[in-house]
């Protein structure tokens, strides 16, 4: 992949990392998101936001083939996912798996590398040294032993970004992970992101809170089923467009919320 | 099926003679205590991933259905190839695997629908499946040895009698004809059925018949005593070989896909996600499952062989936090479950109480008749061990066990009893009130505890060496202080994190 760490170059536009092109993904006829077309540069941070149902863990599932879509395609650096595997990391919503499976914190980041040791092939020594600085990042190192259920929430979330930043992606892709965290996690897993994205990598986050998104995110894309507006922040995040993904439901959207939008 | 067991036993006879090695398979207790311990290892090791995926009943679900599979395989077999009913023919284990498979699409088919619950899909499918194979069976299958008994139960106890013969010198085979010395003759009516008459009846005619022509295997020529020098025979169980090789089976597929099993068990997205196919795993795994419910179906039946799969890990999940510790010790759970199950079966509980003497200290004490002599169902007493051996690991288990969470529990609670009053005396000790919340006559009082909880605290932390007691006043040593503030950081950093962007 290109180095992408002087993307403040505005000469030069950066590759795009993700494209997807009429996608529709329907659970029985029912459309969970509807004909989307969505282009993501390389580089950015970028926030999923919009109302519950609105399709945004659909839109990372459809992406990632956990679901059948029902038509369109999705392009990872112009291949399709099953060439681009490696290219992309994922952090499932935390209530997801079962915590109290038997198995411990550096086993649970260790299953990031599941991928690339294919079949047959067990995790050794080297593994274990990529897991151990996957936990090193995310200050987890102190709990490699645990049992996975003995963790806070935060402890969890962070376990999971860990396996993520262990598989070396390009392109990572998480569904909530501030979902029922304290403030000091959030901050923990905001700064993560961060330093994932000056190393150049592509971070797609769904998001739910609407006060932070300017102050988190470079890169913005409202979703209510369809596309409601996508690209930098600044140009997005605006009461027009937020009035127009969350529909009536907004209605003190005030000139706080988006003035941190301008500043931002 | 027979190379393998002729390579098996050649294997053995390196090690053992074959006097010792046919004692060994006919005693009943070894070959019983052999097959249940294969069924529950090769159990317990499926049995593992189906319990951490919730899908335990799945197992039983499947156990019952392979039935359905069974018949249909054994009429096809009979009713339209005209092969022998052989019962442990491949084609009835292939059957029968399919049955299995098919009542896990059935039941993820009722479920996609949106109908229906996920538990209520598994509880319409398996019942279907299964009372179409008894229909079938009270049917078109009389004889065929799927009786109620063996469908309930099965017949563990008679694992060491159904075996093949294997013949390894002086293999003389023999054929007798009609013009053999050895053939007998019975002189039958040939014409009595016809004209409804009695063989006494005057227009009786008779022929003569050779009643033992045929071809003996080496085993049945000398047992019939037509041999001088006796064949090197060694008799094999069938049930045996059965499940040894789907042990070995089940063996080399968890141990091949361990890690694929244990990401697609703990988070299917994320394996789909790396392309481990989760899908097609869960497929082999069930196709697994029934092989194994199969094997199991002679030797215990249908409704027991859930206990196979689920006790052991059950157990084992009680008494480590490892995945790959518990799919280690639930084969031994599920194998000792087995061995001791059959001593108790037979009146033995763990070797070292005999049921008899007990039931007759009983008669003797209460002045009873009961009988004495315990001889009860194999495969049920395997059951009933592998529970109590599960029954230990949930009273005793040192991390997650009633005993060890009850005093665990006992001693939080102490130290947060002994904290609270040291917090409490810390900080009035040196205030214009503690004359009065700190006298210990009325400590109790403040706390709205009874006295004797208070002064139990109290001689508690007066041995620590954390309190003393001045004119009447309870005071914090040195050692009492340090205590208090001891506590007060640890109780802090659990709830900090290291801090990351420092």
């Amino acid at each position: 992949m290109p180095d992408q760490a002087d993307r403040s170059d505005p000469q030069e536009s950066p590759p795009i990392a993700l494209s997807v092109d009429d996608l529709t993904v329907a659970y029985q006829e029912k459309p969970a998101i509807w004909d989307i077309d969505l282009d993501v540069p390389e580089g950015v941070l970028m926030g999923i936001v919009g109302p519950n149902g609105a399709g945004k863990s659909t839109l990372i599932k459809a992406a990632l083939n956990l679901i059948p879509r029902a038509a369109g395609t999705v392009m990872f650096y112009g291949a399709p996912y099953e060439q681009a595997r490696s290219l992309v990391g994922y952090v499932p919503q935390r209530g997801s798996v079962d915590w109290d499976f038997p198995t411990t914190v550096l086993d649970v980041v260790t299953m990031g590398l599941y991928g690339k040791l294919g079949w047959f092939r067990r995790p050794g020594k080297r593994e274990r040294e990529l897991a151990l600085h996957a936990l090193e990042q995310v200050g987890l190192v102190d709990f490699l032993d645990r049992q996975i259920s003995q963790l806070s929430g935060g402890q969890q979330q962070r376990t999971f970004l860990a396996r993520a930043l262990v598989q070396d992606a390009q392109i990572y892709f998480m569904d909530e992970p501030f979902a029922a965290v304290d403030a000091v996690t959030e901050n923990a897993i905001v700064y993560i992101l961060q330093a994932l994205n000056k190393r150049g990598k592509t971070v797609l986050v769904v998001h739910h809170d609407l006060q932070t998104v300017a102050h988190y995110f470079d890169w913005l894309t409202l979703l209510n089923v369809e596309v409601i507006a996508a690209g930098p922040t600044a140009a997005v995040f605006t009461a027009e467009n937020l009035r127009r993904t969350y529909g009536g439901r907004v209605t003190n959207l005030n000139g706080g919320l988006l003035a941190g939008a301008a500043g931002g | 099926m027979m190379p393998l067991e002729r390579w098996l036993i050649e294997l053995l006879l390196n090690i053992v003679t074959r006097d010792e090695l046919n004692a060994f398979l006919r005693s009943p207790q070894n070959s019983a205590a052999l097959v249940g311990g294969l069924i529950a290892v090769s159990g317990a090791l499926l049995g593992a991933f189906l319990l951490l995926r919730g899908l335990s009943l799945t197992s039983d679900a499947i156990s019952h259905t392979v039935l359905l599979g069974i018949v249909i395989a054994f009429l096809l077999m009979t009713e339209v190839f005209r092969l022998p009913g052989d019962t442990s023919s491949p084609w009835l284990i292939l059957g029968a695997s399919l049955a299995g498979v098919a009542t896990v699409l059935l039941t993820e088919m009722l479920y996609r629908s949106g109908l229906v619950r996920q538990d209520a899909a598994l509880g319409l499918a398996f019942p279907l499946l299964f009372a179409i194979a008894v229909i079938l069976v009270s049917r078109y299958v009389e004889d065929a040895h799927l009786d109620e008994d063996a469908v309930l139960v099965g017949e563990i106890g008679l694992a060491w009698a159904n075996t093949n013969s294997h013949c390894f010198s002086n293999c003389e085979s023999v054929t007798i004809s009609p013009d053999h010395d050895a053939a007998k003759f019975a002189r039958r009516c040939s014409n009595c059925r016809e004209l409804g008459i009695s063989p006494r009846d005057e227009r009786a005619r008779f022929t003569e018949i050779c009643s033992n022509c045929r071809e003996y295997t080496p085993a049945q020529a000398w047992s019939a005593g037509l041999l001088e020098r006796e064949p090197a025979l060694v008799f094999f169980p069938k049930s045996i070989t059965v499940m040894l090789v789907l042990t070995l089976l089940t063996l080399v597929f968890v141990l091949a896909f361990y890690k694929e099993l244990k990401l697609s068990t703990f988070d299917a997205g994320l394996a789909q996600a790396l392309g481990l196919r989760p899908g097609a795993l869960h497929y082999v795994l069930m196709i697994l499952v029934s092989l194994v419910a199969v094997g199991a179906f002679d030797a215990v039946g249908s409704i027991l062989v859930i206990a196979f799969f689920i006790i052991p890990p059950a157990a084992a999940y009680l008494l480590t936090d490892r995945l790959s510790l518990m799919l280690l010790l639930s084969p031994f759970i599920g194998a000792a479950g087995a061995i001791f199950g059959y001593d108790l079966a037979r009146g033995q509980l763990f070797g070292l109480i005999a049921i008899a003497d007990g039931i007759a200290a009983l008669n003797r004490l209460f002045d009873l008749a009961l009988p004495e002599k315990w001889d009860s169902s194999i495969s049920a007493s395997m059951v009933l061990m592998m529970f109590i051996l599960f029954l230990l690991t949930w009273l005793l288990s040192p991390r997650y066990g009633l005993l060890s969470t009850v005093i665990r529990r006992a001693k939080r609670r102490r130290v947060f009893e002994n904290q609270v009053v040291l917090a409490h005396i810390h900080n009035h000790q040196h205030t214009a009130t503690h004359e009065i919340e700190l006298n210990v006559a009325g400590l109790h009082e403040h706390f709205r505890w009874s006295k004797q909880k208070m002064s139990r605290v109290l001689t508690r932390l007066r041995a620590l060496g954390y309190v003393r007691i001045l004119a009447g006043n309870a005071v914090l040593t040195e050692r009492g202080d340090r205590q208090v503030h001891a506590f007060r950081k640890t109780m802090l950093e659990a709830h900090n994190m290291p801090d990351l962007s420092g």
